[in-house]
């Protein structure tokens, strides 16, 4: 009786170990950049959680006994140009970068996903329509297009999360299109169907663990370009309303007072950089590992 | 007669983008709520006006409804303004009503067409070179260094990069380089360079890989075989041929900078277009922010369509559809 559970337990764990999620996860952690860059976005997810708490000063809060103050023990990171904490404008840039970040690309993966299978499953005239509207996406940077739907839809969080996402669908769903048809015109369905498989184990076993990789891919390339449109639409005067803090608000008015105060750019250029190059470097890994052949 | 069809196709399926780009925005523009009369600085000089003279100010929206058209019905107004848009008649801007549109493309549309094509310009002079070293000397430190480097210029937005030059230029290194203004060489170094580091990483990745898959290739090996020496085989046989692949980039790249000198604008206060569609913008102003994006959206196109004529060309594998 032990035998045999020790060793059905032992066929699971050779199963889990010849996944592909599990091979996969060990090619990921050879790559030391793929591995620091995930540490770096989970301690960034992690701040954007629990930041409001730990932040020393609520972000509406000006100190104008010390405005433009250097770095100090009171004020970590030193003071901008009203006497904002510049610490906890950034504990809360992560938060609201986080949110607009990954619900813009929640959005545009949605309607991708669905536009994407819709043209894939149907083909014919919906096919041609959709992907029309995908070269039509691709013709202009997305950035203008956010522009354009900021000055409709506001400044808030919730606009901006619909601004940035609305105009991202086009790649994803080229993506999506490009691995229905695949998968459906696929010998490996095609073998298990004909061997009789229910369609459902022919999505979980067969379908979904070969498009799983391209998708958490895609994602993971969308979330730091998200970012910078984000914080690229501040740039331009477009982004969150102040006093919303958001790391592009920070950069351009780092930008434009930094003759005198240098701290004010230090901290949240080197944050913002450090972070995007985290996500890029685990996009990256995950690139790898779920593609080891192709890729550069 | 071949190109001629090939250029009428792409020439129509540009112009129906351009159209309904044009369409879409003005449409948003219409429905979004705070026009321009409304935005903050005009509404509160227009205040005591108001409550003194409500006659008077009636007549004056009147008369700023009458110039712009915006007593029209939405559909008179989009068609109207496709007309005016596509024969290049722009109008003036709500901003500045004396300027019209066009004097303001005259000057600003240059500068950013120099920022753009100068970065794609040097990130093609310095990223192929880089490329070509790290796929020969592949893995190994100097591969690693390239890698890593392009990594960093990918992953890292110009307008990050250019605060930072403004920061080592403006306090550090003072009076090596001017961080502000456009119009001298100098000047132009900072902006270029921040638009291009992005460019650069992307272009040496790409020549990395392409390079060495090029390497990969049977008439490399009969090459080698043949007794060609080791730098034309690498330069003559590999570099040619990956070049061709490389100029598919190029296209996407040139949007991405031309995104890119929207940000870069601002933050070094160049009079290009990109200031330009940053003020338009964040002042309400319809006319002149819809018809930036036209000339954006048209240089990008066109661009577009001249690489890949330039693909074809160059690789005669490829057809054009």
């Amino acid at each position: 009786m032990a035998i045999a559970v020790s060793q059905s337990q032992q066929s699971v764990r050779r199963a889990r170990k010849n996944s592909p999620m599990y091979r996969a996860w060990q090619r990921y952690r050879r790559n030391g950049f793929a591995v620091a860059g995930l540490g770096w976005v989970i301690l960034f997810f992690i701040i954007g959680i629990i930041g409001p708490w730990i932040a020393p000063y609520s972000y509406t809060y000006a100190d104008f006994l010390h405005m433009h103050s250097g770095p100090s023990w009171q004020h970590l990171f030193g003071t901008d140009t009203v006497g904002y904490d510049v610490f906890s404008q950034i504990l809360y840039s992560v938060r609201y970068a986080l949110e607009i970040a990954l619900g813009a690309t929640c959005v545009s993966f949605l309607i991708g996903i669905v536009l994407g299978l819709w043209a894939g499953l149907s083909g014919g005239i919906i096919d041609m329509i959709v992907m029309r509207a995908v070269d039509f996406m691709f013709a202009l940077p997305s950035f203008f297009f956010a522009l354009i739907l900021v000055v409709l839809l506001g400044k808030g969080i919730f606009p901006m999360i619909l601004a940035i996402g609305v105009p991202g669908w086009a790649g994803y769903a080229r993506l999506i299109r490009s691995l229905v048809l695949s998968m459906r015109n696929g010998e490996m369905v095609e073998a298990a169907r004909a061997l009789g498989a229910p369609q459902w184990h022919i999505a979980r076993r067969y379908m979904f663990p070969n498009v799983v990789g391209s998708m958490v891919v895609s994602l993971a390339f969308g979330i730091p370009y998200d970012l910078t449109a984000q914080a690229g639409l501040s740039i331009v005067g477009m982004g969150l309303n102040p006093p919303m803090p958001s790391f592009g608000n920070m950069l351009a008015q780092a930008g434009a007072n930094i003759l005198g105060f240098p701290w004010l750019l230090y901290f949240p250029a080197g944050v913002f950089a450090i972070t995007l190059l985290s996500f890029l470097f685990v996009a990256d890994g995950l690139q790898e590992a779920f593609n080891p052949k192709g890729g550069m | 007669m071949f190109y001629a069809k090939f250029f009428a196709k792409r020439f129509v399926a540009i112009v129906i983008t351009l159209a309904a780009v044009i369409a879409i925005s003005y449409i948003m523009m219409y429905c979004s709520p705070g026009g321009f009369m409304n935005t903050t600085q005009l509404a509160s000089s227009l205040a005591p006006l108001a409550a003194q003279d409500p006659a008077a100010y009636q007549k004056l929206m009147e008369q700023f409804q009458l110039r712009y058209g915006l007593n029209l019905p939405l559909w008179h107004q989009v068609l109207l303004y496709e007309w005016h848009t596509f024969t290049l008649n722009f109008g003036n801007s709500m901003q500045n009503p004396t300027l019209s549109i066009m004097s303001q493309l005259k000057t600003a549309l240059p500068i950013s067409v120099i920022l753009a094509f100068s970065s794609v310009v040097l990130s093609v002079v310095v990223g192929i070179p880089m490329g070509i070293i790290a796929a020969i000397k592949r893995n190994t430190w100097v591969d690693y260094l390239v890698t890593t480097l392009s990594m960093f210029g990918q992953a890292i937005p110009s307008f990050v990069l250019a605060v930072i030059f403004v920061l080592l230029f403006g306090v550090v290194w003072q009076n090596v380089l001017p961080v502000t203004g456009w119009g001298t060489v100098p000047e132009a170094v900072l902006p270029v360079v921040s638009l291009a580091a992005g460019n650069i990483g992307v272009v040496a990745r790409y020549m990395r890989g392409s390079l060495i898959e090029t390497m990969r290739q049977d008439f490399i090996r009969t090459a080698k075989a043949k007794g060609v020496k080791y730098w034309p085989l690498v330069l003559k046989h590999g570099v040619k041929n990956s070049l061709t692949a490389l100029i598919t980039v190029i296209g996407p790249q040139f949007a991405f900078t031309v995104v890119g000198t929207v940000w870069v604008e601002n933050i070094f206060a160049i009079p290009g277009l990109g200031k330009v569609i940053s003020t338009a913008f964040t002042n309400f102003d319809f006319p002149l922010a819809i018809t930036a994006v036209f000339i954006l959206g048209a240089t990008i196109m066109l661009t577009n369509l001249a690489v890949d004529v330039i693909y074809a060309v160059m690789d005669p594998r490829v057809k054009l559809q």
